[in-house]
């Protein structure tokens, strides 16, 4: 049985589908079959980010309406084995979306796949419900930013509240928290909420820190997930937030502002390193 | 902690009556059919979170123009949803039997007319006390043992509450008696909800947006700073309220 994971924030704009992106790429190079569902029908990104939009040809709104099976509308990923793509509808809204629907396609790529990755759209309505609403784990994706903790600490009481698991009154989701675009120089100038206050207010485990880095939006632009990138600290943080879900143990990184620069670099202006 | 608020028994006695009047939601039923009610409330509430969430109501029968109504399915119904439906007021008396059937007793309304409902039976309300004693009983202090997120509304109606957790920014506890919070409260407490002055809130970590007691309030702005981030007493003296520290 496969499990499903919905990647959600409450908030927008805050890497909710980046991150989908390299946790499913991470899945699959980690020899997991893996499908990550687009469920941000209207404002379809998903594709974009793995790099497949021009394969698209059919999405979950023509499978959910039976104009399309499901394995047509699925895109294979071409550079990682065992990944595969269902696309939102870029001309619809989310009112084309349906529970039986969603519990129809999630039930059949039970049998196909290991994990079911779930792009939440933002907000608390129906999209964002019905992402949620088959989740076994919920991955959160917040910035160190009061509005993000905020709207995380809302969407977590929705999971408790409105979710399947909840509803049926079963073990509760599990849920995980992925602090992301965290600058640890904006953190020292008290500039951005320091990951303990995070953690504090969330009270949820931390799954990884992604920091904020250059090399995020350069693989958004063009699609390659930026866990593809090993160079970046980024797609270093995603690695081991991927090994640390299938129960690595690997230490946090990235946490503390890279060291001061010497007396040359203070003289001559030497900023903080990328 | 409950003593002055409720007729505890002192240790010679093992009970004692007393009447009380206690300020009750009221659900008036439109349409005779749970089917019809139960998926408009479930509707409702998966709107609005932990609203109303084990808040004993009673059931208004005046609107149904004397139908027959399955109680037994209603009540269960209304149990899933978390809502306490504790006794029915209103409509006519063979209503009101099969009510009581299903375990609903008929409840007074303080402004209605004596004779309309002690008629039938002069005593009604109190023998029927004994049959939901365990219910309400239960609810006298409500226990919540996680923590309260943004957008999530707790109220104890007729109750205290004991919230274990946070009560996090964005959260609202409401209880008609005393709040104590173990954990911090960054969101709102507001205790003696139908307007108790003796009513008080108790918290571990004081940070709130907002306490209020029996609707005077203060909101983060005009605390004292000194009672920030302590663990602190709220009452009300007068029109105004009094920050304590504890311990």
């Amino acid at each position: 049985m496969a499990q499903v994971i919905v990647v959600t924030s409450g908030k927008g704009g805050v890497g909710k589908t980046t991150s989908s992106a390299a946790i499913a790429t991470g899945l699959a190079q980690r020899g997991k079959k893996t499908v990550v569902i687009d469920f941000d029908v209207g404002l379809r990104n998903l594709d974009l980010i793995m790099g497949v939009e021009r394969r698209v040809v059919f999405d979950i709104v023509n499978v959910i309406q039976g104009e399309a099976k499901l394995q047509q509308a699925l895109v294979k990923d071409k550079r990682v084995d065992g990944l595969a793509i269902l696309p939102a509808s870029q001309t619809r809204d989310k009112d084309a979306l349906t529970r039986e629907g969603v519990a129809t396609i999630i039930e059949e790529l039970s049998k196909d796949f290991d994990y079911i990755l779930c792009d939440s759209p933002a907000g608390i309505e129906k999209g964002a419900l019905l992402a949620l609403y088959f989740a076994d784990q919920a991955i959160v994706v917040t910035n160190p930013e009061v509005s993000s903790v905020r709207d995380s600490d809302r969407i977590l009481g929705v999971l408790q509240s409105k979710s399947k698991r909840a509803e049926e009154k079963k073990e509760p989701v599990k849920q995980h928290l992925l602090l992301t675009r965290y600058d640890p120089a904006r953190v020292e100038r008290g500039e951005m909420l320091k990951l303990d206050d995070v953690l504090e207010i969330l009270a949820i485990p931390l799954l990884g820190v992604i920091p904020e880095s250059e090399s995020v939006l350069k693989a958004s632009n063009s699609g390659n997930p930026v866990i593809m990138d090993s160079d970046s600290t980024a797609g270093q943080a995603y690695s081991d937030a991927v090994g640390r879900f299938l129960g690595d143990d690997r230490p946090h990184r990235f946490l503390e502002a890279p060291k001061k620069p010497g007396l040359f670099g203070r003289l001559f202006g030497g900023g903080r390193a990328a | 902690m409950t003593a002055d608020a409720r007729p505890a028994a002192p240790p010679s006695e093992a009970f004692r009556l007393r009447a009380s009047n206690y300020s009750l939601l009221t659900l008036r039923l439109l349409s005779a059919r749970p089917e019809e009610v139960l998926p408009a409330l479930g509707d409702q509430f998966r709107r609005a979170p932990g609203f109303l969430r084990f808040a004993p109501i009673a059931i208004g029968l005046d609107d149904l123009d004397g139908q027959e109504v399955d109680f037994a399915a209603l009540v269960s119904g209304l149990r899933k949803l978390e809502i306490l439906p504790i006794g029915v007021v209103g409509g006519p008396q063979t209503l009101r039997a099969a009510a009581a059937g299903a375990g609903l007793p008929t409840l007074r309304s303080a402004g209605q007319k004596e004779t309309e409902i002690e008629a039938p039976a002069p005593v009604a309300a109190p023998p029927a006390a004994p049959e939901e004693a365990p219910r309400p009983a239960a609810a006298r202090t409500l226990l919540v043992e996680q923590n309260v997120r943004a957008g999530q509304r707790i109220y104890a109606q007729g109750a205290d509450l004991i919230v274990m957790g946070t009560v996090n920014a964005g959260a609202e506890v409401l209880a008609d008696g005393h709040i104590h919070i173990y954990g911090t409260l960054r969101g709102r407490a507001v205790a003696g909800a139908n307007e108790d002055p003796e009513a008080r809130i108790f918290v571990q970590n004081f940070d709130p947006e907002l306490v209020a007691i029996a609707g005077f309030y203060a909101v983060r702005e005009g605390l004292q700073n000194a009672s920030i981030g302590r663990t602190v007493a709220v009452r009300l003296e007068g029109e105004q309220l009094r920050f304590e520290p504890l311990g």
